[in-house]
């Protein structure tokens, strides 16, 4: 035993045993790493991609989502559509087991009946799909609402609701907080948030928000650990010219003048001549974007620049204004109306208000459409029609809103032979309302028309400036012409056609307009359907706004635009002017008088430019106003004459046309008409004598 | 052959020299073992400390989200509340009515006082004859207005007249009270 013990003690050298052990050990896990080695330069040049993508599709999810569409503000930084997040119910058909038993949680929950949303699922089921939408665009609340209902005990589910089968997709609405207003303007996108009409449809690329990747890598928890995603250029915000208040009261001034002379539809637009910025547009009827689709279609439209009418005698500006500009008459001179009849081309142009030799502020101030015609044919084609373009006429003004109509403008070559005298009162030709405030907005600025624009600024999400529009002016009339147009257009407010366009505190100016409409089935202008506007500014002296309403095919009594649309103007510019901090240039009447009570005595005393004279006047001019408004007190003999009874012909009118101006006698002769107007004049001088 | 016999010293040596080396061996590999364990131990540590971060980030992410969504839906509450056409609707049910010209009150600048320089520099507008007597005659036919008032309203008025009256007399009283204490 001991030889065998020395035998293997001097067999086995423990250096040397441990040393081959540690070699042994070493050798393996060389073997070993470089197994692993092997195996993992396989995994990772051989099968990387296909392993990445096994790995990822496991632990990732991949989520694509829209950005918030930009927002679109007044000039006073309110929000007048704005999109919101909210929440899609849909459900994964392969996860349902229990289809019936999902469709009646389903419909209790969304308070429906169960079984459309059974026939969805059996549907999704059977062809397999993996998406069945249940209810759409709710919001947080209503959702919430929806997680607690629905909420199913012990099951494991990473998302909301806890039920088998359902989950959330987040989406965006957009809301319209303002409702009508501004609504032709600010038009409307669809539920794809694409726009579709107004600002949305025109600032579609600023407003549109880009599609952004988002990836989620969640753990076995169903736990988001960590997200990357594709960053992309957020949406930009548009900031509107418009003033919520503003558009609201001429909203209002608008729908109460359109349903008090039963008017068709109506339009008004209100322009910042300085700078060529549209503080209001609006349209009547209107309707809410938010539910666009309970209103007709042509709602929608927004005439102001859509619409063309025949602008009648407000187009005599561009007459006058281009005769002032040629140095072809002065504002004081005189004009022979001959008679009150002109003849051109075989066609007789009545006009039996101006038959005597008299001025032109008289002319215009009465509307007279021989002092107009004699005045266009002493300009010549050429001449009229190059300063109707300089005035904007025939060509869109560029505003930024889709789908602005050009007008009708014919070119010279093919006019008729009274074309020129037609045109020279306003027929013959197609306007649209925001071409028409846009040349007398260059008449208050001093003859240089500005590009009317609607966009104040584009700017990014965080408030930055990034587009602001540039501001045209274009030169058409000489300021000597322009001054002698805004003192014709004075006299119109304050002895001639349009004494209601007369302001409590300020100074107006401005033009009436009556206009028979083109029946396209008669295929000539219908004596019975009319378009009455007035377009007037204020202060008269110095411009702050330029004012335009337009009321189509209004019915009832009063048709004419002295009387259908001035006593809007009216409330609109009374109501504009203080809120935009504008000086007032005349005397306030502390009675609270409504158009009709206005009498044509009333006159409102201008200030005079010296300081002197001043307080003196400004007493003196009170007492004149408080005098004549004493006619408005006796409200008893006014009312009398508030609702005249008009008759209307059914007589056609022959080859004499007569345009319906203010002075619409000459087309109803036989009858007895009487125009409220003439009535309430009447009624004043029965006053006056009492008094 | 004869057997070689190792010294007692030599033994010592060779047992000290063969139990040395496996212990050094042992102890390094120990301490290369406790160097890799503690890096996976750090990095497995660092790993799942990511992952919880990773976590936390994306909670607060999706509260920033949450937070941004409702700040939009107050915003547009608030527009929707101030939106004139329900200021209106509250309006009339406290009960104020409606806007008209007369009750506006306009912002009108104060005449301005002018130096006696500028008094003497400008020059007062020179009035025709026809003007200045078309001025007077208006001065004169001046309007009297007369208002005639109510009985209660005159009682009313001229009570309320007296009634400051009445309240120095009792204020001279009381003093003279004072005065004789």
């Amino acid at each position: 035993m001991t030889r065998r013990l020395k035998k293997t003690t001097k067999k086995k050298n423990p250096m040397q045993t441990a040393f081959t052990r540690f070699m042994l050990v070493v050798a393996f896990f060389i073997l070993w790493i470089g197994a692993i080695g092997v195996r993992l330069v396989h995994l990772q040049i051989n099968q990387s991609e296909w392993l990445r993508d096994k790995a990822q599709n496991q632990r990732r999810d991949e989520l694509k989502s829209k950005m918030l569409r930009g927002t679109i503000y007044d000039r006073t930084d309110r929000a007048l559509a704005m999109s919101v997040k909210v929440k899609s119910l849909y459900a994964d058909p392969r996860e349902i087991e229990d289809v019936e038993g999902t469709a009646q949680a389903v419909a209790a929950a969304l308070k429906i009946k169960p079984d459309i949303i059974l026939k969805d699922l059996r549907e999704g089921k059977e062809n397999n799909k993996r998406f069945v939408w249940l209810a759409q665009k709710l919001d947080e609340e209503a959702a919430q609402r929806l997680n607690k209902t629905l909420e199913t005990y012990n099951l494991r589910k990473f998302d909301l609701p806890k039920f088998k089968g359902l989950h959330w997709r987040e989406e965006q609405k957009r809301s319209y907080p303002y409702k009508n207003l501004a609504a032709q303007i600010v038009g409307f996108s669809n539920s794809d948030d694409v726009g579709l009409a107004g600002i949305e449809l025109s600032q579609e690329e600023v407003l549109r928000g880009n599609v952004i990747k988002r990836w989620q890598d969640r753990d076995r928890l169903g736990r988001v650990y960590e997200e990357s995603e594709v960053t992309r250029e957020p949406p930009k915000d548009v900031v509107l010219t418009i003033s919520h208040s503003i558009q609201y009261k001429v909203e209002q001034a608008l729908e109460k003048g359109a349903k008090a002379s039963n008017a068709k539809s109506g339009m008004a637009i209100v322009l910042d001549p300085k700078n060529g910025e549209i503080l209001a547009m609006a349209n009547y009827p209107s309707y809410d974007p938010n539910r666009y689709t309970e209103f007709p279609t042509e709602s929608y439209q927004n005439k102001a620049i859509q619409g063309i009418y025949s602008p009648g005698s407000v187009f005599k500006l561009v007459t006058y204004g281009s005769a002032l500009d040629s140095n072809l008459m002065t504002a004081d001179g005189m004009i022979n109306c001959s008679k009150g009849f002109i003849e051109v081309a075989g066609h007789r142009f009545n006009d039996p208000h101006a038959t005597k030799t008299m001025s032109y502020v008289e002319a215009l101030a009465v509307s007279s459409n021989v002092a107009a015609i004699k005045t266009g044919l002493s300009l010549g084609k050429e001449n009229f029609y190059l300063y109707a373009q300089k005035f904007g006429f025939g060509q869109p003004t560029g505003i930024e809103l889709p789908a602005e109509a050009h007008g009708l403008f014919r070119s010279p070559e093919t006019w008729n032979g009274d074309s020129l005298a037609s045109m020279s009162i306003g027929y013959e030709i197609g306007v649209t309302a925001l071409q028409m405030v846009s040349a007398y907005g260059a008449i208050a600025n001093n003859g240089v028309r500005i590009k009317p624009r609607i966009i104040k600024e584009i700017r990014h999400s965080g408030g930055k400036p990034a587009v602001v529009p540039e501001v045209i002016r274009t030169p058409i009339v000489n300021p000597e012409a322009a001054r002698g147009l805004r003192k014709m257009l004075r006299q119109v407010v304050v002895k001639g056609t349009a004494k209601r366009a007369q302001l409590n505190g300020y100074t107006s100016s401005g033009k009436t307009g009556t206009a028979w409409k083109y029946n396209a089935r008669l295929k000539r202008v219908d004596a019975g359907k009319y378009v009455s506007s007035f377009i007037g500014m204020a202060p008269a002296e110095n411009p702050a706004v330029v004012i335009l309403v337009v009321m189509d095919e209004p019915q009832g009594g009063a048709r004419d635009g002295g009387q259908v649309s001035a006593p809007v103007f009216r409330e609109i510019a009374e109501q504009i002017l203080p809120e935009m901090n504008v000086v007032p240039d005349a005397n306030f009447v502390q009675e609270d008088l409504t158009a009709p009570e206005i009498s044509s005595e009333i006159e409102i005393v201008e200030l005079p430019e010296t300081e002197d004279l001043k307080g003196e006047q400004s007493d003196q001019s009170q007492k004149i106003v408080s005098e004549k408004t004493t006619v408005g007190e006796n409200k008893k003999d006014i009312k009398k004459f508030e609702k005249p009874v008009v008759q209307e012909t059914k007589k056609e009118t022959k080859k004499e046309s007569k345009p319906p101006d203010e002075n619409k006698k000459s087309v109803k002769q036989k009858t007895p008409v009487v125009s409220p107007e003439t009535k309430n004049k009447s009624s004043t001088e029965k006053v006056k004598k009492k008094t | 052959m004869p057997k070689k016999k190792l010294s007692a010293k030599n033994k010592t040596q060779s047992t000290q020299r063969g139990d040395s080396i496996p212990w050094r061996y042992c102890i390094l590999t120990l301490c290369c073992g406790l160097i890799l364990v503690t890096g996976f131990f750090f990095a497995a540590r660092q790993h799942f400390s990511s992952i919880d971060f990773g976590i936390k980030n994306s909670k607060l992410r999706k509260q920033i989200e949450e937070l941004e969504a409702d700040k939009r839906r107050l915003i547009l509450s608030k527009e929707i509340a101030l939106s004139p056409a329900e200021i209106k609707k509250a309006a009339k049910k406290i009960g104020l009515t409606e806007m008209t010209a007369s009750n506006i009150e306009v912002y009108r600048p104060a005449p301005k006082e002018k130096s006696k320089t500028e008094k003497l520099i400008v020059e007062k507008p020179k009035l025709d004859f026809l003007e200045k007597t078309e001025l007077l005659k208006k001065e004169d036919k001046k309007p009297e207005v007369k208002i005639e008032k109510k009985p209660s309203e005159a009682k009313e008025k001229s009570e309320a007249k007296e009634k400051p009256d009445k309240t120095k007399e009792k204020v001279e009283k009381n003093k003279a009270q004072v005065a004789k204490k």
